[in-house]
């Protein structure tokens, strides 16, 4: 025994698990298996324990509509419910609302009951009136409230328990944007108002206690939390409360992450480079989480200035590019990542072939006969990226390498987060820019390039019909076919081009009992072992 | 005496101008918008525009600059965009992790440098030399989030001696707890600042150990550690005081990878979020206090002359 195994505090009980089986509890968006209780077995949870949750940064606001941020959600999802929820297969169920809408044969007109007897943190009870106002401030602020306000005539409420809206069309995508945890429709009291949240009053398992910049966010459990009867499945059901406190903690160095998680200071670490797998080898008292598929790198193409305007030179970049070496770059592991041409991973309704011949081309003279076509002379293809996570900065380097070998001039801006936000909004500074997104299971969440007003400019009167056509339909089998229709269009006009997908690795302390793996993470029905 | 505080207090003012100026418009000609930063992802040019109005960002910069430095002159460093709250309650509030892991580092950099520097001296062109030479070295060179994860790995991860980060816990706060969450970032600070100090006192004591009056210390007869300590160093200290004066100032300013590897609330983690978040009324406020503190530390430095080596008078 070394000295340091001789010094070193004895390890906490765990059974090790491979990643395989990890990757196993991860959630495939439409896939058939919803048992993902990780590490639920074993171990009795301590009712009043509190959890320690490293994650990548401050969230800029807690307001849950003001900000579209990932990490916003993933705090206030525990304070803020929604009406309608995802299970563990994506599937939309209901969370404050007492059931699915009943709709009228148009399906302009839809009643949502409301559950009776659910508590706000302030001790008031929710009711209709409390959802409608707090709709109608989501429709003001959120980015994707704006977009339902487009398809809502009349909101109103028929009696304490009840929601009536009135659609301007049928509206297939309405369940999923009310139940998306980013930038979310979030009931919250009537009183609350248009203005900068000044108290986080929700319904949730936890209520607000305190938020110290850039030290903490501090939840604590809510005793007259009012939960479901279904048992839990994914961010549907019963929702418990078992640790007493949840303390998110910003550690925006990944590798602090990782040593604190490791050394137990950390019951969850979000978000770590994934070439650290091999970290966990070996180490008893933590435990790896793959979330897969977490979600799609893609590059934004700009379709409304500058030299990719025209739709020959898009269509000549996409045929550049060899996927196999971009994925390889970002994300090292096959484990990680797959190569494939859908959107939508098999498994999902929205898995789909439609013109897949024209992904991973890697075919240089095609993109230079497209870009001679065109007409183009040789200016600089302006690729912009930054270095906040390192995988946009790989991806970045290997197309830019990539576009080069197929004759393109590239300039590649390497800029900082905030430089990028701001450039992109401005089309005439930019080409090309870098992203991912959180893999969705309604297309017309994910990525915004579809919908209207996304860096990129996209609109074309074919890209209108289309996704009009998607989202006007109501019946499953036609929505996956016509969302095929939009993804040929995508590989035709080249907006944007998918890279791949890829899974997202997180490390929990093995004494962190029944954490499910979804996107965003949540710790209702965790707890820590005794 | 009075006549040289009074040209050097107006020095500063000059200074601070000029610093205050190029603050304001490095962080306004940096890309970036605070407003895009808060609002997200998808959030539109109108509600960016929107924010922006609010917390006028669109007035013109010399009317920006013009209001900003009113301010700074009634004493008010403006309100932070991102945190909600007066810049100077802002700084207030990260000073403790600051100060106190600057004081532990600059207290272990001494307790290393000094005695390591004079060794090295006292046994100039010897192994001791040699090694304290290569080892100030490999400080000089050796990135300080580089160290600080190996401090990590070996006393937080491998022997559960101390947190990986943080700061305690707020709640209850133990001083004892926070001095425990300082002690790796403060080892950090400590060992790679050292190697300067040792440099310096290293070629001090060269110089003064060949001075004629510690010749005639050794001529006197008086012991070898009292001439060294008691003759050589404390005139030897005179240009390490510097080193050891702007170091400190560096430390108090913000260690600001230090503080972000090791997740420290402290002024210099609160700049690099602020920069990140184009938080400029953070930025501005914060780099105005760490410049006024290298200036005040300076003039201290200058005036501490004075004590160590009585020749010197102003």
């Amino acid at each position: 025994m070394t000295l340091l195994n001789k010094l070193r505090p004895p390890p906490r009980p765990a059974r090790r698990r491979s990643l395989l089986a990890l990757a196993g509890l991860a959630l495939p968006v439409g896939a058939a298996s919803t048992s993902g209780a990780s590490g639920a077995s074993g171990g009795t949870a301590q009712s009043g324990a509190s959890a320690n949750l490293a994650m990548i940064g401050e969230p800029q606001t807690l307001d849950p509509m003001a900000s579209t941020s990932d990490l916003v959600g993933t705090i206030m999802q525990h304070v803020f419910e929604t009406l309608y929820t995802f299970d563990a297969r994506w599937r939309v169920v209901p969370m404050l609302a007492a059931g699915m809408p009943i709709q009228s044969g148009d399906g302009r007109h839809l009643a949502i009951p409301l559950r009776q007897g659910v508590r706000f943190h302030d001790g008031t009870e929710m009711v209709a009136a409390d959802v409608i106002a707090s709709l109608r401030r989501w429709m003001r602020l959120a980015p994707r409230g704006k977009t339902v306000a487009g398809e809502i005539v009349s909101l109103h409420a028929p009696n304490r328990y009840t929601l009536e809206l009135v659609l301007r069309g049928s509206y297939a995508p309405l369940l999923a944007q009310l139940a998306l945890p980013a930038g979310f429709a979030a009931i919250m009291p009537a009183a609350t108002g248009d203005g900068p949240l000044q108290r986080f009053i929700g319904t949730g398992p936890y209520r607000f206690v305190e938020r110290r910049a850039d030290q903490y966010v501090l939840l604590r459990r809510f005793d007259q939390y009012s939960a479901r009867a279904e048992p839990a499945d994914g961010y549907a059901g019963r929702r418990q409360a078992l640790l007493a406190e949840l303390r998110f903690i910003p550690v925006p160095n990944p590798n602090t992450r990782i040593e604190g998680a490791m050394s137990g200071q950390f019951h969850y670490a979000d978000q770590l480079p994934v070439e650290k797998l091999v970290r966990f080898d070996g180490q008893p008292q933590v435990r790896p989480v793959v979330t897969a598929p977490f979600g799609f790198p893609y590059a934004v193409l700009n379709t409304s200035a500058g030299i990719l305007a025209d739709q020959a030179m898009r269509q000549g970049v996409q045929a550049a590019l060899n996927m196999n070496d971009i994925m390889a770059a970002a994300f090292g592991d096959r484990r990680f990542y797959t190569v494939e041409a859908s959107h939508y991973p098999p498994g999902s309704p929205f898995h789909s072939d439609a013109r897949a011949s024209d992904y991973n081309q890697n075919n240089p003279d095609k993109a230079r006969r497209l870009a001679s076509q065109s007409g183009y002379r040789g200016g600089a293809v302006r690729l912009l990226v930054s270095k906040q996570y390192e995988f946009h900065y790989r991806i970045a380097m290997v197309i830019g390498s990539q576009l080069r070998k197929a004759g393109f001039l590239v300039d590649l801006q390497v800029v900082d987060w905030a430089t990028l936000v701001q450039r992109r909004n401005q089309s005439a500074l930019w080409d090309i820019y870098i992203t991912h997104s959180v893999l969705l299971p309604e297309p017309v969440l994910a990525p915004p390039q579809l919908g209207s007003g996304a860096p990129g400019g996209w609109d074309s009167a074919a890209k209108r019909a289309a996704m009009e056509r998607l989202n006007r339909l109501a019946d499953g089998a036609r929505r996956a076919s016509e969302w095929g229709r939009v993804q040929a269009l995508v590989y035709t006009e080249v907006p944007y081009i998918k890279l791949g997908s890829f899974n997202s690795l997180a490390a929990c302390a093995a004494s962190l009992r029944g954490y499910v793996a979804m996107p965003w993470p949540f710790f209702w029905n965790a707890g820590v072992a005794a | 005496m009075l006549r040289y505080l009074g040209t050097r207090l107006l020095g500063m003012a000059v200074v601070m101008l000029i610093v205050a100026t190029l603050v304001f418009l490095i962080t306004r000609l940096a890309p970036g918008d605070p407003a895009a930063m808060m609002l997200g992802e998808q959030a539109s040019a109108a509600d960016v525009a929107r924010l922006s109005a609010q917390y006028g960002l669109d007035r013109p910069l010399p009317e920006q600059f013009g209001r900003w430095l009113m301010e700074v002159a009634r004493g008010n460093l403006g309100h932070s965009i991102f945190l909600q709250i007066p810049v100077g309650e802002a700084l207030l509030a990260r000073a403790e992790p600051t100060l106190l892991l600057a004081l532990l580092g600059v207290t272990l950099a001494c307790a290393i440098g000094i005695p390591c520097g004079v060794l090295s001296a006292v046994w100039h062109g010897r192994m001791v030399d040699q090694a304290v030479t290569g080892v100030a070295m490999l400080g000089a060179s050796m990135p300080s989030f580089w160290f600080g994860m190996l401090l990590m790995q070996l006393f937080a991860v491998e022997l559960g001696w101390f947190p990986v980060a943080g700061y305690g816990n707020p709640e209850a706060p133990l001083f004892f707890e926070k001095l425990r969450h300082l002690v790796l970032p403060a080892v950090v600070l400590g060992v790679l600042n050292s190697s300067l100090i040792i440099r310096f006192t290293r070629a001090s004591m060269l110089d003064v150990l060949s001075d004629d009056y510690v010749r005639t210390a050794r001529a006197k007869g008086l012991p070898e550690v009292q001439t060294i300590v008691r003759h050589a160093l404390r005139n030897a200290l005179v240009p390490v005081v510097t080193v050891i004066g702007l170091t400190a100032a560096l430390m108090i300013g913000g260690a600001a990878v230090t503080e972000t590897v090791f997740g420290l609330p402290g002024i210099g983690s609160l700049v690099v979020s602020a920069v990140l978040r184009r938080d400029y009324p953070v930025i501005q406020g914060a780099l105005l206090v760490i410049a006024a503190t290298y200036v005040l530390i300076n003039l201290g430095i200058d005036l501490l002359y004075m004590a160590i080596d009585p020749r010197i008078r102003y």
